[in-house]
């Protein structure tokens, strides 16, 4: 009785929830985050706010090369490196303000996303995967071994921060604010990109790539297309984390760092351009807030201790994770708001809103 | 003297590759999974093998316990690849983006597991220390240890057995049958779950197989690092090739073997980027071969 009543209460909830327009969520969402360095929260979890920022901007990216073109790739983490390497490089060698190196990174990663683009397109499905896996692992090895970048791949020098001239506080919101703003534009431009009429050839080369070729679609200029502009952001996220890191490190190639987007994607939801976003939050939160922050103090008012092996097992959680949610539940947390929303809707006889492609996608191949 | 080095240690390892390599291959010809996590069975198979030997339930010392406890890491491995497969693989099998995202969180699993365990301590994985196994014997004026030339020898054994299973047994006539078409396999009556299963046992002991006789005789430590090498190695051999042929596997597995061993014999510094030669020779390929030496042409998707 109790239980069914709270269904109804709940989905009466729901459906007045989901009344509000999609634009009207965005923009509250964007104002909560806008207010929160008014809370005045240390400057610690600024910095896991400010690094989520940047997370999401990377894990867009792969989101529109994955999610909505079908273009798997196992190796995003070269297009975050290559951007990092050549803000930073070029800051060592030509000693330019990171207001120039910035797009001056983003116009060398979209190049390199040319050039590793054109031979890794030429295969597809597990193939185009394990060959963008290579390519980090080649570029770790290379970067560790090459003389521009001495000791163990590193540059050798700080990197500027952004804010440098301002003082700690002021430097820390300024950097949050900076990333914020930098993840609207990019998500704003990849929404729509994906919702154009570019983005719709994307979806019919995710449905059925044959077809799509039939129809007149240069499917290989398409493919590069979405190949080329999700290594440009990605490499922005790479020079973002560098300037704020302030160092460039070998260690940004390995295959876990490639395996962020791939986690932060199937928490929010594969194929939306808003649910990388909402994931890499939950990412962030759970990885250094809860994981990091609130399970220790727990254990400590019970006199338990944390093995210091516990940072490891953070990435064992959250693989553990993905593998529960690509096997259960395969549209991720935020996408599964939207089916509410797409539910209800249905119900009230009204049209479908949103792509549905990942659920017609697994309908298409599981059979 | 260089290139007989080149010629000995590239035979002897391009051996062992080819074990490695048979076992990606067979698993992908005959259910289309690309297991990414196959690097993790080569790295649980030399870890069961220090943890069965340090524990010396078998004895310890001998060569005999050292075998047996080779033959139980093997078996046990072949039971956790088949379990894994069951209950994480299966359910998304036919959807390539979610099995091979959850074969590389598998992969990730295992190695934190590893580092859990282990932290930072790298356990010895070789042959007893006062064996005959551990000197060695002359070959063309290079001196080779004896683990090497068995290490070789076993693949090479257990490489042409597995031929013989699968092209004269009723199992591996099961086998190409369901790589052929699965449906009509099926309605010929073949369980195909348990054949998968089964398939997936077999891949993950040959990786085993593989991983103690490299480290046996190669590295003789064990890292928590030591699964991406093989993987690399296993995915390239079979893509130089050909996705699902047996005879490429062995042929790829060669060519790799000697370029591995030439950049690592005549670059200086080679043992630094030797892990970057299977790479760059997969992307060589698929740039100019995509279907590889002896594949089928890759099919456009249904």
């Amino acid at each position: 009785m109790v239980l069914s009543y709270l269904r109804r209460a709940h989905s009466s909830f729901a459906a007045h929830v989901f009344d509000i327009p999609p634009r009207l969520m965005v923009f509250l969402f964007l104002l909560i985050l806008l207010a929160v360095p008014i809370t005045g929260i240390s400057d610690y979890y600024m910095g896991i706010l400010t690094s989520a920022n940047v997370l999401a901007i990377f894990a867009v990216s792969w989101d529109l090369l994955v999610g909505r073109t079908g273009q798997i790739s196992l190796g995003h983490s070269l297009f975050l490196g290559i951007g990092g390497y050549s803000s930073a490089l070029i800051f060592k060698y030509y000693g330019l303000p990171i207001w120039i190196t910035i797009p001056l990174a983003m116009l060398i990663g979209s190049l390199f996303s040319v050039l590793i683009g054109f031979p890794c397109l030429r295969v597809k499905g597990p193939y185009l995967a394990l060959v963008t896996m290579a390519f980090p692992l080649i570029l770790y090895r290379i970067v560790k071994w090459a003389p521009l970048t001495p000791i163990f791949g590193r540059v050798g020098i700080i990197v500027p921060s952004f804010f440098h001239f301002l003082p700690i506080r002021q430097q820390v919101i300024a950097e949050f604010y900076f990333t914020l703003i930098l993840l609207f534009a990019s998500s704003v431009i990849i929404y729509k990109i994906a919702n154009s009429k570019t983005g719709i050839v994307f979806m019919s080369i995710l449905d059925d790539e044959v077809a799509s070729q039939a129809c007149g679609i240069n499917v290989t200029k398409h493919k590069l297309m979405a190949f080329v502009i999700s290594g440009m952001f990605a490499s922005l996220a790479g020079c973002l984390f560098v300037h704020l890191l302030r160092l460039a490190e070998s260690s940004v190639f390995l295959l876990t760092v490639s395996f962020i987007p791939v986690i932060i994607t199937f928490l929010g939801g594969i194929g939306t351009i808003y649910g990388p976003i909402v994931g890499a939050y939950i990412y962030s939160i759970l990885d250094k807030y809860v994981l990091g922050q609130m399970l220790p103090n727990l254990l400590e008012q019970w006199q338990m201790t944390l093995p210091t092996e516990f940072e490891y097992a953070k990435l064992l959680i959250f693989t553990s994770i993905v593998v529960i949610l690509v096997i259960k539940w395969p549209r991720g947390i935020a996408r599964y708001t939207t089916d509410r929303l797409e539910d209800l809707e249905e119900a009230r006889d009204l049209d479908e809103r949103g792509p549905r492609i990942w659920k017609r996608y697994k309908q298409k191949n599981r059979n | 003297m260089l290139i007989e080095e080149i010629i000995i240690f590239g035979t002897i390892k391009s051996g062992v590759y080819a074990l490695l390599a048979l076992g990606f291959t067979l698993i992908y010809g005959i259910s289309g999974v690309v297991n990414l996590a196959h690097g993790s069975f080569y790295m649980l198979g030399a870890y069961l093998f220090f943890i069965i030997g340090t524990l010396g339930i078998l004895g310890s010392g001998t060569i005999l316990s050292s075998i047996l406890a080779l033959i139980f890491a093997v078996i046990l491995v072949g039971v956790i690849g088949s379990v894994t497969y069951r209950l994480t693989i299966h359910p998304v099998v036919g959807d390539e983006i979610a099995v091979m995202v959850v074969t590389v969180c598998l992969a990730l699993i295992f190695q934190q597991l590893v580092i859990l365990v282990f932290g930072v301590t790298f356990p010895p994985v070789r042959w007893p220390e006062d064996s005959f196994l551990m000197t060695s014997i002359r070959i063309l004026g290079v001196p080779v240890l004896y683990s090497r030339i068995l290490a070789f020898v076993a693949s090479m054994a257990l490489f042409a057995s597995l031929l013989v299973f699968i092209t004269k047994t009723k199992i591996g006539k099961a086998m190409r049958a369901v790589s052929q078409d699965r449906e009509v396999a099926m309605l010929m009556g073949v369980n195909t779950e348990r054949l998968y299963m089964l398939t997936m046992a077999i891949s993950a002991m040959l990786a085993a197989v593989a991983g103690i006789l490299i480290t046996t005789s190669f590295e003789m430590f064990a890292g928590s690092w030591m699964w991406l090498h093989p993987l690399a190695l296993s995915f390239s051999i079979v893509i130089l090739g050909g996705m699902g042929s047996i005879k490429g596997s062995l042929v790829g597995a060669f060519i790799i073997g000697y370029a591995e061993q030439t950049v690592a014999i005549s670059v200086p510094e080679g043992g630094q980027i030797i892990s970057v030669v299977p790479l760059a020779v997969m992307v060589l390929v698929l740039l100019l071969r995509p279907k590889g030496l002896f594949g089928k042409r890759i099919e456009m998707e249904e």
